[in-house]
């Protein structure tokens, strides 16, 4: 999410909440003879709101997954998330009194830093990322449909060299003639059998598995300088209306290349969710044992 | 004859008698028929190209051999020996040319399986009815031993091989009136016939079942073995037979009306009911059998005054009650005094009521344009009307009878008061105005159609008479659209006045139907300036204001991407689903909740155009100018909201999803569970239910039902969003 000026309400709620909260733990902390604890009165408070901002922060999965429930723009629950979900942290801190406690406690403490951190950390990638990948990636196509794409790819490459067809000895390919006497007239512009060796070696040994393999990013071309040189290479080889085929090719792994870039942006924007998301749903269940626990038991 | 300097452009000719003044080219057949002189025709129909191929209206001309009259034009004849005399004499009724059509009919009643399926059912095949007023209904010669054949398996419709007389109309129905090109002929002599692709079987070719060619047969030889469902909620269905009786269907295929039923119902309204309301969206029209329509404008028409905010503290404290002192919408005030409505009705602005009588067609308008019903219609008295769906509409206009009996009532009785709603034509004379119907042309421009282009001589003014004109201007980025004139409005006046070169391009709308326009020559409407200085003194100042606005509307466009965003449709979109790729995850919610809220099947696909930081995805736009709407049995349709949907009488041909430029319309398939009428029109009995795949075209609907489109409301990100097409473009500038 893109965090810009549309903020602002929550940014100032989020701090005057803080402001409040943090006021209201100095008052307590300093009145309290025995310092602040967790089951005190004030303790508790501070411990179920932090409580209900994490249900209500981890709400937000279960708002993602029943779409058509008309309970709030899902602008708004994000929203909510991002910032409640932020302010959780301090209220659950003042509840536990500023430490991070022994035992379980510690435990709920660290994971609870764990999905704070990873929070922010994913709530930054989502505000810088997409526009980097909207700048660097220009052939962006559904993530799910990447394989996909890339495999009409590596067809599309093989039928272009298939156009180069093989006549008795030479690879030449049919292009329209360059006068124009008939609609429909094609001449065969003949490659010698170095060229179309050399041609279709470079394309076995390069392209198809290049195309043929998701990711490659250590292949010579998945770096566009080094391709473009080796490309150029190979259009010293032809002759100038067999050319077109060569910038096929040259196209079809840039395309390749975008993609792979675009899955390798696609991971680093939602790879911190694999820890963000099971830590959070642990929270909440520890959380939960923890409050029974300190309620029956302690 | 009249002549434009020294061009002659009509001819006089004499037709069993009587004296007929047409314009050069005209065919016999149409100069007979716009004179209410008959001549049988089995190969033409009026809305496509004549061939000439039955040889059944060949009439004497006194030449060398008979002429097919619906073929043969009318030129001038140089060699007539006086200057009164007729450019040609023709005979249609003569006894030689009865005995020609007579052994036509026999030879080919010889080969026709006499009755027809058509002629069982309907009573209505053009060969026999043909027959059977030349007394030919049987043949001295030997009947066909052989038949050709039926082909059974299109599910809609029946070919019978045996029955087609090789007329070409349904080829030329196929192709020209739907652009589908599925028929053509094939074979040679006592072999040949007409044929789906390259000789394929109708159900497995690429016919889509539109029914046209079925329309055009004029024997039984395409006969639909199903009829569309189509569903009123109120009122009773009318039979082909009584419909066939009524004179406004005399030249509607019984075919059609068969294959449609249930598109007419007969309606009752009390006095007082309405018919529709002003807004609301419907597709479908209303044709009077008795009693009388009031339609008005309820709307509140005046013009809007505003203050100028100077933002001042004294200026926000002012009563608001206070006299406006700056006007800041002079622009605004168009000065007309009559707006025109649906029924051809133009109503005064400062009391905009009328009424329709017995034969009078409205709401025709927005059932064919898919725009909102500018008026409200309410039953003055008790009232029988015809309810009818579009496609029955657009046939009854196709037919150039109905057409021009239309068109005189409009010479006769909106002519004066089109041009007096306009204050600058306000001071022409009754004499002139009456001098001037006998000169005007009405011409129809199909959708599309180029009226004339930037830079063209201009020769004629024009009058908006019912649809709208696209005006277009070409500048650096792209074509720049000025305005849509709608009826009533005029134009080509500022060439006229000025260098005599047009300064945009003037098209019909892009749109499903056609435009009728008033074509006054260029010297008509030079006299007309001259003799009523006033008029020229008021087209003069329009001009000059005119060209004063395009010159800053020029100046101001310079600096926007248009060529893109005009291009790519954008500016035609109501609702454009726009992602902001800077806020966009690329999470999907938005495909998710689709699917969500649309059985499993999504309506949105999260690619498209890239416009800046901006993708327009790709989800119905639901376009001002609906391309897609030219749907063969009317399933698609506007809602009152404006939105486009597609209703339940979609049969699946694809033919929207082909139309749309965008490629927001796909084809799904459909589990459904079909019960005893379904079955028994499908030929299965009425046994059981049955389950069954039904194939039928989806387009955003933007959730209709809920608030607000589910994409738009799920997406967590604030990226997806909901803008009209000008919307987009200031998002774009900021």
């Amino acid at each position: 999410m893109h965090i810009d000026r549309s903020h602002r309400a929550w940014v100032l709620w989020t701090a005057a909440l803080f402001m409040l909260a943090l006021c209201g733990y100095l008052l307590y902390a300093f009145r309290f003879q025995n310092g602040p604890s967790g089951g005190s009165v004030p303790g508790l408070i501070f411990g179920g709101a932090g409580y209900i901002l994490m249900l209500y922060a981890a709400f937000l999965s279960v708002r993602k997954k029943f779409s058509r429930w008309r309970i709030g723009r899902a602008t708004t629950w994000m929203r909510g998330h991002l910032w409640l979900g932020l302010l959780s942290y301090p209220l659950i801190f003042f509840h536990a009194g500023l430490s991070f406690g022994h035992g379980l406690t510690f435990a709920l403490m660290l994971i609870l830093s764990v999905v704070i951190v990873t929070g922010v950390a994913g709530a930054a990638l989502q505000h810088y990322m997409p526009r980097m990948i909207t700048e660097r990636v220009g052939r962006e196509t559904i993530y799910y449909q990447i394989d996909r794409v890339q495999q009409d790819l590596a067809h599309e490459a093989d039928s272009l060299l298939v156009s180069l067809f093989r006549k008795d000895t030479q690879y030449g390919l049919l292009v329209p003639a360059a006068e124009k006497t008939h609609a429909n007239a094609t001449t065969l512009v003949v490659l010698s059998e170095y060229s179309g060796d050399q041609l279709r070696k470079a394309y076995e040994d390069n392209i198809k598995p290049y195309l043929s393999h998701r990711g490659a990013y250590r292949h010579t071309l998945h770096d566009a300088r080094r391709a473009k040189s080796f490309f150029a290479d190979l259009r010293t080889l032809v002759p100038e209306p067999v050319r077109p085929v060569i910038d096929g090719l040259e196209s079809i792994c840039d395309e390749k290349r975008d993609l792979d870039r675009q899955s390798r942006f696609h991971r680093i924007l939602h790879f911190w969710l694999l820890v963000h998301v099971p830590l959070a749903f642990l929270l909440l269940v520890l959380g939960g044992i923890h409050a029974v626990m300190a309620l029956r038991y302690g | 004859m009249s002549h434009t300097g020294t061009e002659q452009t009509e001819v006089r000719l004499v037709i069993d008698g009587q004296s007929i003044t047409v314009p050069i080219g005209t065919t016999i057949f149409d100069a007979a028929r716009t004179h209410g002189i008959p001549i049988p025709v089995l190969c033409h129909q009026q809305d496509i190209t004549p061939v000439g191929v039955c040889r059944m209206c060949v009439v004497d001309t006194h030449e060398r051999a008979y002429a097919a009259a619906c073929i043969r034009k009318v030129e001038p004849n140089a060699r007539k020996a006086k200057p009164e005399d007729p450019d040609l004499v023709v005979e249609t009724n003569s006894e030689n040319v009865r005995a020609a059509r007579k052994t036509l009919l026999e030879l080919m009643m010889a080969d026709h399986p006499t009755p027809c399926v058509r002629q069982q059912q309907k009573k209505d095949c053009e060969l026999e009815g043909l027959a059977a007023e030349y007394g030919a209904t049987t043949s001295p010669y030997p009947h066909r031993e052989l038949t050709r054949g039926r082909d059974t398996t299109s599910p809609i419709i029946l070919v019978d091989h045996a029955a087609c007389i090789l007329c070409d109309r349904c080829v030329r129905a196929c192709a020209e009136l739907r652009d589908n090109f599925v028929i053509a002929r094939q074979g040679k002599g006592y072999n040949a016939g007409i044929a789906f692709d390259l000789g394929k079987p109708m159900g497995s070719s690429s016919c889509v079942s539109c029914g046209e060619c079925m329309y055009s047969c004029p024997t039984g030889a395409l006969t639909n073995t199903v009829s569309v469902k189509h569903e009123f909620k109120t009122g009773t269905p009318c039979e082909t037979a009584d419909l066939m009786a009524l004179d406004v269907f005399q030249h509607v295929s019984g075919n059609f009306l068969d294959f449609n039923k249930g598109a007419v119902v007969k309606r009752h309204f009390k006095k007082g009911e309405f018919f529709f309301r002003e807004g609301e969206g419907s597709s479908t029209a209303f044709y009077i059998l008795e009693g009388l329509v009031d339609m008005y404008i309820s709307t509140q028409q005046a013009h809007v005054h505003t203050e100028e905010q100077r933002g001042t503290f004294s200026s926000r404290m002012r009563s608001k009650l206070v006299n406006r002192h700056q006007h800041r919408r002079q622009g605004e005030d168009m000065g007309r005094t009559h707006v025109v409505v649906d029924g051809g009705l133009e109503l005064p602005c400062d009391q905009p009521e009328g009424q329709r009588g017995p034969g009078a067609l409205f709401g025709e308008m927005s059932c064919m344009n898919a725009h909102p019903h500018s008026t409200t219609a309410r039953a003055a008295t008790d009232c029988v009307v015809l309810e009818m769906r579009r496609n029955i509409v657009d046939m009854l206009r196709r037919n150039k009878t109905f057409r021009e009996n239309l068109d005189e009532l409009y010479l006769t009785h909106t002519l004066e008061l089109h041009l007096r709603k306009s204050p600058v034509f306000s001071s022409l004379t009754r004499e002139f105005i009456q001098a001037l119907r006998s000169k005007v042309r009405l011409v129809r421009i199909a959708p599309g159609e180029i009226i004339f282009k930037q830079g063209d001589l201009a020769d004629a003014f024009y009058l908006v008479r019912r649809g709208f004109v696209k005006v277009t201007e070409s500048c650096a980025g792209g074509d720049l659209v000025l305005a849509y004139l709608p009826a009533g409005s005029h134009f080509g006046e500022p060439a006229l006045l000025g260098d005599g070169k047009h300064m945009a391009t003037c098209s019909a709308l892009d749109n499903v139907d056609h435009v009728d326009l008033v074509r006054i020559a260029g010297e008509d409407f030079k006299e007309m300036i001259r003799l009523f200085p006033q008029v020229h003194a008021e087209l003069q100042k329009v001009h000059d204001e005119h060209m004063r606005e395009n010159q800053k509307r020029m100046a101001n466009i310079s600096d926007v991407p248009l060529a893109e965003f005009l291009h790519q449709g954008l500016v035609e979109a109501q609702s454009l689903l726009v992602l902001n790729l800077d806020n966009c995850t690329r999470c999907d919610q938005c495909v998710k909740a689709c699917a969500d809220a649309h059985d499993g099947v999504t309506r949105l696909v999260r690619d498209g155009l890239r416009v800046d930081n901006f993708l327009i995805a790709t989800s119905c736009r639901h376009c001002r100018d609906p391309l897609c709407m030219v749907c063969p049995v009317g399933a698609i349709h506007r809602q009152v909201t404006l939105d486009v949907t597609i209703d339940d009488t979609c049969i699946g041909c694809g033919e929207c999803a082909q139309n749309c430029p965008y490629g927001n319309i796909n084809l799904h398939e459909f589990e459904v569970t079909l019960h005893g009428e379904e079955l028994a029109a499908l030929g299965a009995g009425q046994a059981h239910a049955k389950k069954a795949t039904v194939r039928k075209a989806t387009s955003c609907n933007l959730c209709n039902e809920l608030k607000e489109p589910s994409c738009v409301y799920a997406c967590p990100h604030d990226a997806a969003h909901r803008v009209t097409g000008e919307e987009f473009r200031d998002m774009l500038k900021k």
